[in-house]
């Protein structure tokens, strides 16, 4: 608990760490708060191709829809892809890490498993998976959780070998204390840091991902992120080329920019606090 | 040994590879006869002989068993025999050759800038750790890492294609263009090649950057820098002899397994500035459902991809002689 604490301290002090994590609050609430937030219902229809004024923030897209709300409202889509992605991949990573980390057997059968999904190469796999399964933001999210826990699997059953072998562990051991117990009790709270980075990181590349997917038309249609925003956009005739890109390209854009650079923000911050050696006095 | 270990995994790779290729449009539900069958527009099923259909399914040897199905499937990849693209028209194996040339181009030069940009930024950054030079570094690259390779593409057509209108928007050669000279041809290649890759360049840059900052810091705390310091050698002979050498180790593998991520992100920016390589290719194959191609394509930049990580493995297994017997 004072370990929690005193990093906590440490994250507070890292500038670069706390603007990360205020943008990402403002985002998060904005996502949630979305139906109080948005003007109006993102799918009903104006006239299309309006610029902004003082009726529609950002202007109308093609078939009419208020720009502003329709972003608003692909907050939700977008992180709540994310997020939940990262927590499943996250959780599954951090219990194989655990077992197979512990259990030599078990692990070397994990680990193979692992290596497989890691040698294959992810973004193809995964274009073609959205490719063949109907499209919907489960399957999405089955698709990202597929390919997202190995990683996690790998840095976590690292950490645990090594912990393992320590002194205070055989001590539990001789004394009685079950396998589940040391695990829970003792190997955890040590590897949760390391559990909270890489849940930022999925959620980074999740984030990328999903937006990449969306861009290419491959994602959810009936519900709308910044990456199916971009798409749409891209595919409109004269985006290049009149002023239009300024309120219906540039925005989701933007939004997705930002929220991969508040995650890496947090990510970096939290990568320097474990690893003291990186830890600057200036920041 | 641990060469022959490596090489049977690779190749176990290959074959789960080309399995799922196999496996994914067989699983899915619905018949190949019925999204045949099925006008698109309507939705409403074509009337269809029993016969004929079962003469299209003995000519694409979708009544043989699955076994058989994927003998055969084995057979004519070993063959080149990618099948037929259905958009092309033409051989998928020759569509495919065709572009790949142009995604090597502008894979293979965006990697060796953006390594060599990388490594030397992240060297300087190290270098300067916690000074005001250190954290403007930091926060750009970070910051220009965050763009999706796409948003950027876009952002450079309006900007330096439309708005500045000093480079080409679309292709990696000026349609219709008779060259005087080669020189006048490699002039118009490179031309075409400056956004797409440097888009590719930007949005790559922090992968090398990170990883060769955190490992000259790394080496920079070490105690033979140290004694380098203390037998008065400069400091940029410390940088030069001491620590980019020892921090450069951990970077040399990345190189090649960044490849993959490369070609991925050659896809988007392919897509956007409509460059003619296979990133461009799987994006069409998708969006006019031209399975073949679209599966052909995967399975080529699967295997290149595969390649580029055994030749990261190899190449650290002969920089790095504590991995054979670790």
């Amino acid at each position: 608990m004072r370990g929690a604490l005193k990093s906590g301290n440490v994250f507070c002090k890292n500038r670069i760490g706390v603007t990360g994590l205020g943008i990402l609050s403002v985002f998060i609430l904005t996502a949630i708060f979305a139906p109080f937030l948005a003007p109006y219902d993102p799918c009903e229809m104006f006239e299309p191709m309006a610029p902004p004024d003082s009726q529609h923030v950002l202007g109308t897209n093609d078939i009419g829809q208020d720009i502003w709300s329709e972003l608003i409202y692909a907050s939700r889509i977008s992180l709540f892809i994310a997020f939940t992605t990262s927590i499943i991949a996250t959780f599954i990573g951090t219990l194989s890490g655990l077992f197979s980390g512990y259990y030599e057997r078990f692990g070397f059968f994990v680990m193979r498993v692992v290596d497989l999904f890691l040698a294959l190469p992810r973004l193809p796999l995964i274009i073609i998976l959205a490719v063949f399964m109907p499209t919907s933001i489960w399957n999405l999210i089955i698709i990202f959780v597929l390919f997202g826990w190995p990683i996690t699997t790998r840095i976590i059953r690292s950490e645990v070998l090594t912990l393992r072998t320590r002194p205070y562990i055989d001590s539990e051991r001789m004394m009685g204390a079950g396998d589940l117990y040391i695990l829970g009790r003792h190997i955890l709270p040590n590897i949760f840091p390391l559990v909270v980075v890489q849940f930022v990181m999925e959620a980074r590349h999740v984030i990328l991902a999903e937006a990449g997917l969306s861009f290419l038309g491959l994602g959810d249609p009936t519900s709308k992120s910044w990456g199916m925003m971009l798409h749409y956009a891209f595919e409109y005739p004269t985006i290049f080329i009149s002023e239009v890109w300024k309120w219906w390209m540039l925005p989701p854009g933007l939004c997705i920019v930002v929220v991969i650079l508040a995650l890496v923000f947090v990510g970096f911050a939290l990568e320097e606090i474990l690893n003291p050696r990186l830890r600057r006095e200036i920041v | 040994m641990h060469h022959l270990t490596k090489i049977t995994a690779y190749i176990l790779i290959i074959f789960v590879a080309i399995s799922i290729n196999f496996a994914l449009p067989r699983m899915m539900p619905g018949d190949p006869i019925t999204s045949l069958t099925d006008d698109p527009t309507t939705g409403m099923p074509v009337i269809m002989d029993e016969d004929i259909k079962e003469e299209i399914r003995s000519y694409y040897g979708l009544d043989k068993p699955i076994s058989e199905q994927y003998t055969d499937y084995l057979k004519d990849i070993l063959k080149c025999d990618l099948g037929w693209s259905i958009y092309y028209n033409a051989p998928v194996a020759e569509v495919i050759f065709e572009r790949l040339k142009w995604t090597l181009l502008l894979v293979g030069t965006s990697t060796l800038i953006y390594m060599i940009l990388g490594i030397f930024l992240g060297a300087v950054s190290a270098w300067k750790r916690g000074e005001r030079g250190d954290l403007g570094l930091l926060v750009s690259v970070l910051s220009i890492g965050s763009f999706p390779s796409f948003f950027l593409a876009m952002l450079f057509i309006i900007l330096f294609g439309v708005k500045l209108d000093i480079f080409p928007i679309f292709g990696a050669t000026t349609p219709f263009m008779e060259y005087s000279s080669t020189f006048d041809a490699f002039k118009d290649v490179l031309y075409h090649l400056i956004l797409p890759a440097s888009t590719l360049v930007l949005t790559s840059i922090d992968g090398p950057y990170l990883l060769m900052r955190n490992s000259m810091l790394g080496v920079l705390g070490e105690d033979y820098i140290v004694t380098a310091r203390a037998k008065g050698l400069t400091e940029w002979a410390i940088l030069k002899d001491h620590a980019i050498k020892n921090a450069l180790l951990p970077i040399t593998t990345v190189i090649a397994i960044r490849m993959g991520f490369m070609i991925s992100g050659a896809i988007f920016v392919e897509t956007v500035f409509a460059y003619p390589g296979i990133g461009k290719l799987l994006y069409d194959a998708v969006s006019f459902s031209d399975y073949p191609l679209l599966q052909g394509a995967f399975l080529i930049i699967t295997l290149i991809i595969i390649a580029a990580n055994f030749i990261a493995d190899m190449t650290y297994l002969y920089l790095d002689p504590r991995v054979k017997h670790g």
